[in-house]
């Protein structure tokens, strides 16, 4: 391991919009500093979980430390800090940001600058961190970098003129973004003297060592023989390993400022150890942590519920494990009359959630039912209490309730545009109050609006994707509470009350959505021996009704010797439908029918 | 009937004949269409028959011996395109390798018009004592719909001449083959068919709805929107009006689509829905003498290469005595529930090594997810069996197995009613 004068480390991270080659770039960078020779070179070395090489996504960041020879003929160490590329974790990125004195700004040169990519950088400016814009798939025939370059400059307002263009792919660029990191990046500052302190900007919950900690050594100096103190969660530990990411672990003794490194110190969850925590010693503590830490909070909840009963201690027992490396997931007990026991959880966004869902099914073998995702309401009681209502279910009677706030979000749309009727329209469709629009290149606009989060956490991302064949990015953020005329919508099935599939809606909608609610429900539960009626109410005033005729026939015409295997794989088959539903009184029920609120027409 | 026996050897046999004039439209079956005019030993195709069937005798001769069989059936296809002699020798050939119990059923499928008064009784002379007669429709539009070579004054032929010798007892019965819900029926064409099925004085019918399967005309005709298949309410009237009218006409529903005045149900099928062993001879033919399901290759040269391999290194495992097996349950339950007598769970379960004190354990399960069934009519138990109702039960079958099929997926891995390997859902 190379031991270099703070005057020689480099720490980045790199800012781009989902597919727009950041992975590609970063497994470039490894294999040209010789970090991860070609054989051992997996496509997108960074992204571990295999859900990440999947969906092309990074959910959980890491990091990669490089040694690179200059055009100085000095060695430099460059320490890589990966970031997620999704709304649902951008209080992720801010402290990954936070570990950086710059980063590479990577934008597709056919695609542009996307909103995501612009919340980030206006968060890594925030930070004052060096910024060197990068043009990535330069190969492609549709690479326009000069037009790229300049909605850089007119957008963010940087100087593009020592842009680099590159190609992931090719290689094209690499050496040229490697010298720019060490010559325009500056390096740490120096804090001889100074109190011992760190930034955690990840974590991660190994089942042998407990969790381990990504940090950042703003200042002082950790040696693998002190006790720490992490000052959020006012706990300490004392070490069992500190290193390096090389970018497999590699023990070291001591990290000095500047450096990024891991820590191990059998600490049981990840909730312990929090992303924005500062680390420092327990013998000389910092006066104050670094600032900005925050705990993670739910923003989406939803019901899980084993399809199985007998699962439930399973589930149980996979939500316990899956915290321990997930901070931001929150659940707790939910019993529902309809769907029996199962779990209220909270995820930061619905990618999150749909991540925790998978991640139960795969590697839990768990069949479950996912209702709906919905927000946490503030109900404005008539005896002066506020409720935060985070489950439909329970929202208390119109007789007893004064108001019902919703939260909203401040929503930034950003697309070609030829598309702001139709984004306009799907906004004031979900109820958002247009705020602004501005354009930031003669044909590319930013749309503003203040619009529930109810109405985003529901199909707005595919519906705006698909309204605007993929133009469109979007980010948002919560601004607060208002108060709006929201009834709570109940839907009967077979008479009897579905809690897992009642939702708060506008009174102007509820019409509408329980229409629609009951038509989408008889196409998606299957037919039964006896006739089903299907309700939706308001209280005890029906709004919508459809029914679900008997099943009447299902019966195999023929049976003879050399038909008994097909006809065997038939019926198995209809079993394995029937296995993932859930019965509901005398009802099954398929999952999808719980997210049937997600696919109205609307 | 006993329930099965999972170690008494099989009294059955299956020889598949996959010749037939044409492919209907409706079939997934193996055949091997030869044109309009293929006939008997003369005909186009007359060579491709002759050189089949000494794969069919090689196949017999490797065969295992065995007791003599109680049941023949020659399917297809269309046997009636062999001649007498080749039908004569494949059952002489049965003859010298198992022999016959006395009172044997030997059944020959037949196409209507493939056959005179002469042909027919040169059959019988073989020793073929049933004929099954694929009718199918008695109009002659449904028959072109269907894509059949036959039509209504064939069919007439064949009846009468079959129902001639029903009467004089040269034989002891035969059936028809008919197919309801076929795509533009009314109930009123419907009936009035019915109506002639039962006119021609046919002891035994099958009436079958029409399934559209994966690779037929129909199929590709289905997914192209051009099948006029009846609406649900009208293939439940047809279907239902089918089982009051052959009621009334003195026929007992002995399987969901079998239908038979008092003992001339057909003795062969029932081997089938009762779990125990039939020997299957042929390309395609499925066989499963000692409780292991085997079906021969699909095509001729696989079928010729399968027979020599057995020629030389012996028969099949699943073909020998020594590596007997019991069917599972499941598969028991499956078939089972398809006949009037339903199944004996107790018994079932006896015979597959449970000892009470299991059979408590395991069975109750699957008795408490067909309450309901039980509840609604549906399933009714009688004594220690169960059977479904007839016709609300039978007509929901699937739902029935499916419910145990459930139950069989979360029996505990080391439950002894399992056999060696169960696939999970």
């Amino acid at each position: 391991m190379t031991d270099v004068p703070v005057s020689r480390l480099r720490n980045f991270c790199i800012i781009a919009h989902i597919d727009h080659g950041k992975s590609t770039l970063a497994d470039r960078l490894l294999q040209d500093t010789g970090t991860v020779s070609g054989r051992d070179m997996q496509d997108q070395f960074l992204d571990n979980m295999d859900l990440e090489r999947e969906r092309g996504i990074t959910i959980k960041l890491q990091a990669a430390r490089m040694n690179y020879k200059a055009s100085d003929g000095e060695e430099y160490v460059l320490n890589l800090i990966d970031t997620p590329g999704h709304v649902d974790f951008s209080y992720e990125v801010s402290r990954s940001l936070q570990a950086c004195e710059g980063a590479l700004l990577v934008v597709d040169a056919s695609q542009g600058v996307e909103a995501q990519t612009l919340a980030n950088v206006y968060l890594a400016l925030e930070n004052d961190l060096e910024i060197i814009p990068v043009l990535n798939k330069i190969d492609l025939p549709g690479a326009e970098p000069e037009k790229i370059k300049h909605e850089i400059e007119q957008i963010i307002g940087l100087d593009s003129s020592k842009a680099i263009s590159c190609s992931a792919k090719t290689g094209l660029g690499i050496t040229e973004i490697l010298q720019a990191v060490v010559d325009r990046i500056p390096p740490p500052t120096d804090s001889p003297g100074q109190a011992t302190k760190a930034l955690i900007f990840d974590s991660y919950y190994d089942s042998y060592r407990g969790v381990i900690v990504y940090f950042r050594l703003i200042s002082g100096v950790i040696n693998v023989k002190d006790k720490v103190l992490l000052m959020a969660s006012k706990k300490s530990y004392e070490l069992d390993e500190i290193g390096v990411m090389a970018p497999e672990q590699l023990r070291v003794d001591e990290l000095h400022a500047g450096e990024v490194g891991y820590l191990a110190a059998s600490i049981k969850a990840v909730a312990d150890a929090r992303v924005g925590d500062t680390i420092t010693l327990l013998n000389s503590p910092a006066e104050d942590p670094l600032p900005g830490y925050k705990e993670a909070k739910p923003m989406v909840f939803c019901g899980l519920f084993p399809t199985d009963a007998d699962q439930y201690p399973d589930l149980r027992e996979a939500l316990d494990k899956l915290q321990l490396s997930d901070a931001a997931l929150k659940y707790e007990p939910e019993t529902s009359s309809a769907m029996g026991f199962g779990f209220r959880c909270g995820f930061l966004g619905l990618l999150h959630m749909e991540i925790v869902q998978e991640r139960l099914e795969r590697e839990y073998d768990l069949d479950l039912i996912v209702t709906a995702p919905s927000v946490i309401y503030k109900v404005n009681m008539m005896d002066g209490e506020i409720l935060m209502i985070d489950n439909p279910a329970i929202l208390p009677d119109p007789q007893k309730r004064e108001s019902i706030e919703e939260p909203y979000v401040r929503m930034e749309i950003y697309a070609p545009n030829d598309y702001n009727g139709t984004l306009m329209g799907l906004c004031q469709e979900r109820r958002g109050d247009f705020l602004d629009m501005k354009y930031i290149t003669t044909d590319r606009v930013t749309l503003i609006y203040e619009i529930p989060l109810g109405e985003v956490v529901t199909d707005f991302f595919d519906q705006m994707k698909s309204r605007t064949k993929g133009y469109a990015s979007m980010e948002y953020h919560l601004i607060g509470y208002r108060p709006n005329d929201l009834v709570r919508l109940d839907v009967l099935i077979n008479s009897e009350k579905a809690d897992p599939l009642t939702t708060i809606v506008h009174r102007d909608k509820a019409y509408g959505v329980g229409k629609g609610l009951v038509e989408k429900l008889k196409e998606l539960i299957p037919r039964q021996q006896f006739k089903i009626p299907l309700q939706a109410s308001i209280g005890s005033r029906i709004i919508a009704s459809e029914s679900i005729s008997a099943m009447r026939k299902d019966v195999l015409a023929k049976c003879y010797g050399g038909d008994i295997s097909r006809k065997k794989k038939l019926l198995q088959k209809q079993a394995k439908g029937k296995k993932r539903m859930k019965a509901m009184g005398k009802v099954d029920v398929p999952q999808e029918a719980f997210m049937a609120v997600l696919k109205l027409d609307q | 009937m006993s329930d099965f026996c999972p170690h008494s050897p099989p009294r059955s046999a299956y020889l598949h004949i996959p010749f037939c004039f044409r492919r209907c439209f409706y079939c997934d079956f193996v055949v091997v269409p030869l044109g309009d005019k293929a006939n008997g030993a003369i005909g186009p195709g007359s060579e491709s028959i002759k050189a089949y069937l000494k794969l069919l005798h090689r196949e017999i001769s490797v065969s295992e011996k065995g007791p003599p069989l109680s049941t023949v059936y020659i399917g297809g296809g269309t046997p009636s395109l062999l001649s007498s002699t080749q039908i004569s020798d494949l059952i002489e050939h049965l003859r010298r390798h198992f022999g016959f119990q006395d009172g044997s059923e030997l059944t020959l499928e037949v196409d209507p018009g493939s056959f005179n008064e002469q042909g027919l009784d040169l059959y019988i002379d073989c020793g073929i004592n049933r004929f099954s007669l694929g009718a199918q429709s008695f109009d002659d539009y449904f028959l072109e719909q269907i894509g059949r070579k036959h039509r209504f004054k064939n069919l007439a032929e064949s009846c009468f001449l079959l129902d001639q010798a029903y009467k004089k007892k040269n034989i002891s019965s035969w059936s028809l083959d008919l197919i309801q819900n076929l795509p533009g029926q009314s109930f009123s064409s419907w009936e009035k068919q019915l109506s002639q099925a039962i006119e021609t004085s046919a002891p035994h019918l099958s009436i079958y709805d029409l399934s559209i399967e994966p690779g037929t005309v129909f199929a590709w005709r289905e997914k192209r929107g051009e099948l006029d298949l009846p609406k649900e309410d009208l293939a439940m009237e047809i279907s239902r009006a089918t089982v009051s009218m052959l009621k009334r006409a003195g026929f007992g529903r002995y399987e969901i689509s079998n239908f038979a005045f008092p003992g001339h149900a057909s003795r062969h099928n029932r081997v089938y829905w009762s779990g125990a062993g039939w020997w299957g001879f042929g390309q395609g033919a499925t066989s499963s003498p000692w409780g292991q399901r085997l079906a021969r290759p699909k095509t001729r040269d696989l079928y010729r290469s399968w027979v020599e391999f057995q020629e030389i290194h012996g028969p099949d495992p699943s073909l020998q005595a020594s590596n007997a097996k019991k069917i599972a349950f499941d598969e028991q339950l499956i078939v089972g529930l398809r006949s009037r007598e339903g199944v004996d769970l107790e018994a079932l379960a006896k015979a597959n090594g449970c000892n009470s004190a299991q059979r408590v354990a395991y069975l109750q399960p699957l008795k408490s997810r067909w309450q309901a069934f039980v509840e609604e009519g549906l399933l009714i138990r009688s004594g220690k069996r169960f059977r479904l109702s007839d016709p609300q039960g039978f007509e929901i079958t699937n739902q029935v197995l499916v419910e145990m099929l459930l139950w069989w997926d979360s029996l505990p891995n080391d439950a002894v009613l399992l056999p060696n390997s169960r696939v999970p859902l």
